[in-house]
């Protein structure tokens, strides 16, 4: 196998990485929020169970949580699994990262001094008013930080797809190099992943930076 | 009257902050409240802008009835779509300014007439302007809150609340978290508002603003009312140990 070849297989795997980060960010960036919020609900049902949920995903490895949405409708419903690899592996990362964002978003609205929502109060602005306009900028700008961490934890994480045997540029350069007895397949993987980190990490320095006017 | 509180009680578990406070105040009238740390002053200014909820008695506001107690003994409000009318009658400024710190001075003052009283644009700004000229800060109406002194601050706050154009503008110890040097430039700029007849309560340690500006003085002392009255009577003669013993303090 020539080089290029190698190269061309492994871009298509990277498109296919590239595919479950940003469908994963998409799912659980706004899931998170939505997490977050009921964690804090009046009803005591609801956050035990937001409760069990966090600590359930936090406290196992998300290569087992991969396992177990993928064949757990085989095993336990005695379901078809065909065709269930992809949205299984989609579903098992956004509930993963929507775990770990939903804690990072409650300790960004934690940390709003309560002036601000008895400002907003006062001024007559609704609950969702309060929210939106005065409370969600100010949490987005004190949790930029970490979430590009976890943004950044996510393009590495991705690699765990080749649990489900799916080819994106992981499982591919596992496979090209034992066919081809190459060490080049894994420098190349290992390029990728820099080179895709390298942008993620310019591209969240741009967005803290434009919130950096105020303080 | 603005506003008139009756029979107010509020505890905190064990502790009654408000024991049965009934007060009132009229069109143009600058009252003051003093007493010792712990005495109610805050509680009731912040039920009196409903940022807490009484267990017992009656506020009122131009006449109307915004809380009541029922056969039961327990606090009814009126429904929230009523509260938020109610709420419009007054305007807090609090000690700690609590500015929105991503909003510039002009968005901090235009923000809420725009989104809750959806005024337009060019008059909440034409407003706001006029505002923060009459603070002495318009050159910073593209300021952000961190880059003001404390004292800059508070009268953006101020302003802020004026802009909602309330009724009654209640002060929460308006001076408390800046130092002398800046505590004169607020108080001036209260005292501008009293010449002209803006309806204010002030809970202060400012003995001698208190003095020179309100029409009326309020000691309250272990959520009651001990004594109030015209300021010249309370600060030279007053009739009470209790008040007595707390001046004694700031005559030293």
């Amino acid at each position: 196998m020539t080089l290029s070849t190698m190269l061309s297989t492994m871009s298509v795997g990277m498109l296919r990485t590239c595919g479950i980060f940003i469908l994963t960010l998409v799912g659980s960036l706004p899931l998170g929020m939505i997490v977050a919020l009921l964690r804090k609900s009046r009803f005591s049902v609801v956050r035990g169970i937001i409760r069990v949920y966090i600590s359930v995903i936090r406290g196992t490895p998300l290569m087992l949580q991969l396992l177990v949405w993928y064949f757990g409708p085989y095993y336990l419903f005695d379901l078809s699994i065909r065709g269930w690899r992809f949205p299984a592996l989609i579903l098992g990362f956004i509930l993963n990262y929507a775990a770990y964002f939903a804690e990072i978003y409650r300790g960004g609205i934690e940390s709003i001094s309560v002036g601000q929502y008895e400002a907003a109060e006062v001024l007559g602005y609704s609950k969702a008013q309060t929210f939106m306009r005065i409370i969600l900028p100010q949490v987005v700008k004190t949790i930029m930080p970490s979430v590009t961490n976890e943004v950044i934890t996510l393009v590495k994480d991705t690699s765990l797809a080749f649990t489900l045997a799916y080819q994106e540029v992981f499982s591919l350069s596992k496979q090209i190099s034992a066919s081809q007895t190459s060490f080049m397949p894994f420098v190349i993987a290992g390029v990728f992943y820099f080179v895709a980190n390298y942008v993620v990490a310019f591209i969240m320095e741009r967005i803290e930076k434009a919130m950096d006017y105020y303080r | 009257m603005i506003i008139e509180m009756r029979n107010i009680k509020k505890h905190f578990g064990e502790l009654e902050v408000l024991k049965d406070i009934s007060f009132g105040v009229d069109s143009g009238e600058v009252v003051s409240i003093i007493g010792p740390s712990g005495s109610g002053k805050s509680t009731l200014l912040r039920c009196a802008t409903f940022l807490e909820t009484i267990d017992g008695g009656e506020i009122l506001y131009m006449g109307e009835k915004a809380a009541h107690t029922d056969e039961s003994g327990k606090a009814v409000y009126v429904h929230p779509k009523e509260l938020h009318r109610f709420r419009s009658y007054c305007g807090l400024v609090f000690q700690q300014f609590n500015l929105f710190p991503h909003y510039s001075i002009l968005k901090n003052l235009t923000d809420a007439p725009i989104q809750v009283q959806h005024r337009s644009k060019e008059e909440a700004e034409a407003d706001a302007m006029e505002l923060l000229g009459k603070m002495g800060i318009a050159d910073k109406a593209n300021a952000y809150p961190y880059q003001l002194s404390g004292g800059q601050q508070q009268r953006v706050a101020i302003a802020r609340a004026l802009a909602m154009k309330p009724e009654i503008l209640f002060f929460d110890e308006p001076t408390s978290a800046l130092d002398p040097e800046l505590t004169g430039e607020v108080l001036k700029v209260i005292r501008q508002l009293a010449d002209e007849k803006m309806t204010m309560v002030v809970v202060t340690h400012e003995m001698p603003f208190a003095k020179a500006v309100s029409n009326r003085v309020i000691f309250m002392a272990g959520g009651v009312i001990v004594e109030q009255g015209d300021p010249q009577a309370v600060f030279e003669n007053p009739q009470e140990e209790r008040t007595k013993q707390f001046l004694r303090v700031f005559e030293r």
